[in-house]
């Protein structure tokens, strides 16, 4: 992968890379790439891809209210709010958008 | 043995926890405020070995006061959830994962959250700045990964049972390397609500064990169908064999993986070992070979990397987590969020699972992965026709070293999880069980089997734990061979 490539790869990903950072990552990205490459020998002409293993169907929730996340319940909610890095109030604080 | 009578000194064992563990490092936080200390039993003067779990009971399963330790990517209320990642490391996880809930609803005791590689990507437990665990048998070895801190925990009789994960081996290969039980459960068995997500389709809550009664016992408490997973299934109804086993393979038919398998000369040693000593108990054996074992590691990482990028995205500084002192703007609070708080492998594999999916690439790898990926459940649901179970290595080679120049290099280490990684394709159940000792160090084999057949891979298991018993390092010691020579040096003081 050439280092824009892989540059642009990273901003996808929301991963800052410089240029040290493209020197360290670039030979093992390089080293897996090629790696999986090797998956081109088998032929998977006529093969379905296996999304989901073992199950048949999508399982869906029956229609209605229901709360079965104990991390949604108002209870937890100040627990949760106090993992947040910066608050004022109970609103989680960030940089101004504009 | 009565464990209803017996409750375990809590204080006393923290004290054991905190002195044993400080030569190995398995542990990242002993006995959180609240968890520990308000828990019935506490002051007990008690100063036997804590109570045991027993498979059998008019109620099902006692586990009271058992001891647990509890990967660091299992969330358990009043513990904080660091994933082993500077990321989380200030997080506390604001709930319990429903597998660690029905533990202690049995009447487990959380004693602690355990070691691993940073949201559980590597095999040795030695990527991530959090800690630095050792192998409890050789010191300058890691101890395996990712799950190598509950590995090195009960290997070092710290624990009798700790709970893991394993997306592509990370609950065996640190077993095998430390000398211990690892069981990998079937894809669903076992609710992964409140394991940090890392590659969802292909992982599942796993446990380690010193002795297979309890690693059943626990088992039998986690698994089943749960609201909060989707994906978690019901346990098949009837004997324990499960609906989803094969019963058309002839009894007491194993087959053995042959092949160019790259052992080192303890591991192919163990290996023969093994196949012999099932012959002796009276089991007949089959070759198996796979036709797609050289695909089974790209496919893999391929797809683990895809789900990977997917799932971690959510790590951005904003709501919980690790944050830049400075950001202009949300974007850039994001990625230098991501930026300093995640370690190498960790963007390694996020711009690789970026990269696989980006358009004009995703036919070529991560639809090809998943194509390869029905391809290998194909073949072992043949394979299963005909034998009970396949034997198999866990891992090429015995604990490698830690020394980054002398051990297995990043690349290397991942190739060697080929024999681990079919079972998370296929969503099969895995045991790894210890097949002796070769030069000081554990060897560890693996019995994979059809879904749900956890309980028949125990069985054979357990006749071969006759040949091979388990063995602890000299170095480790229960809690009373530790309390008593603690009272004898203070009596003497």
């Amino acid at each position: 992968m050439d280092p824009q490539e892989l540059k642009t790869t990273a901003a996808m990903a929301m991963v800052e890379l410089d240029e040290s950072g493209v020197a360290a990552l670039a030979g093992a990205v390089d080293q897996m790439l090629e790696y999986f490459t090797t998956m081109a020998a088998i032929d998977v002409k006529n093969v379905e891809p296996t999304t989901q293993i073992l199950a048949a169907s999508n399982r869906l929730r029956p229609e209605g209210a229901h709360n079965n996340n104990p991390a949604n319940t108002v209870a937890r909610a100040d627990a949760v709010l106090e993992q947040a890095p910066d608050l004022e109030d109970r609103l989680i604080a960030i940089p101004n958008v504009l | 043995m009565n464990n209803k009578t017996k409750a375990l000194p809590r204080e006393r064992y923290r004290s054991f926890l905190e002195h044993q563990d400080r030569a190995i490092g398995s542990f990242l936080e002993i006995g959180a405020p609240g968890v520990w200390d308000c828990a019935p039993g506490n002051g007990s003067a008690s100063g036997d070995d804590p109570p045991r779990g027993e498979c059998s009971g008019e109620n099902g399963p006692h586990l009271t006061d058992l001891p647990l330790a509890v990967k660091d990517n299992i969330a358990v209320e009043g513990y904080h959830l660091t994933c082993g990642s500077p990321m989380l490391q200030s997080l506390k996880a604001p709930y319990t994962a429903t597998a660690v809930e029905k533990l202690v609803e049995a009447g487990a005791l959380v004693v602690g959250k355990t070691n691993m590689d940073e949201f559980g990507m590597g095999s040795s437990t030695s990527n991530t700045p959090l800690g630095t665990t050792v192998n409890p048998w050789d010191h300058s070895r890691v101890a395996g990964g990712s799950s190598g801190g509950s590995a090195a925990a009960v290997a070092h009789q710290l624990v009798p049972v700790a709970l893991g994960s394993d997306t592509g081996g990370s609950v065996r290969q640190p077993a095998a390397f430390c000398g211990v039980y690892g069981l990998k459960p079937t894809y669903g068995a076992v609710s992964r609500f409140g394991l940090t997500a890392y590659a969802s389709s292909l992982e599942t809550i796993g446990i380690l064990g010193s002795r297979l009664d309890e690693l059943e016992a626990v088992f039998r408490v986690i698994r089943g169908e749960d609201a909060r997973d989707q994906t978690s299934r019901a346990w098949p109804r009837g004997d324990d064999e499960g609906e989803g086993s094969r019963d058309d393979a002839p009894p007491g038919t194993i087959g053995v993986l042959q092949g160019e398998l790259g052992l080192s000369p303890g591991m192919e040693k163990s290996y023969r070992a093994t196949q012999e000593a099932l012959t002796d108990l009276g089991y007949r054996l089959e070759p198996v070979t796979l036709t797609t074992l050289d695909y089974t590691v790209p496919a893999y990482y391929t797809i683990a990397a895809a789900e990977a990028s997917a799932n971690l995205a959510r790590y951005n500084g904003i709501r919980y987590g690790h944050r830049p002192v400075f950001a202009e703007n949300p974007g850039e609070l994001m990625s230098s969020a991501r930026s300093e708080a995640l370690g190498e492998e960790v963007k390694l594999r996020i711009l690789l699972g970026t990269f696989v999916l980006r358009s004009g690439f995703q036919d070529q790898f991560y639809l090809r992965a998943q194509k390869i990926r029905t391809l290998i459940a194909g073949e072992l649901d043949r394979v299963y026709q005909g034998v009970q179970a396949l034997l198999m290595p866990v891992f090429p080679c015995q604990a490698f070293l830690r020394d980054q120049e002398e051990g297995m290099d990043s690349f290397r280490q991942k190739v060697a999880d080929r024999f681990t990684c079919t079972a998370n394709l296929a969503g099969l159940p895995a045991l790894a069980f210890p097949a002796g000792v070769q030069d000081g160090l554990p060897a560890g084999m693996q019995l994979m089997g059809p879904a749900f057949s956890e309980e028949r891979l125990c069985r054979v298991a357990r006749d071969l734990s006759a040949v091979f018993p388990l063995q602890f390092p000299g170095t480790s010691r229960s809690f009373s061979e530790w309390r008593q020579g603690s009272d004898a040096a203070r009596g003497g003081s």
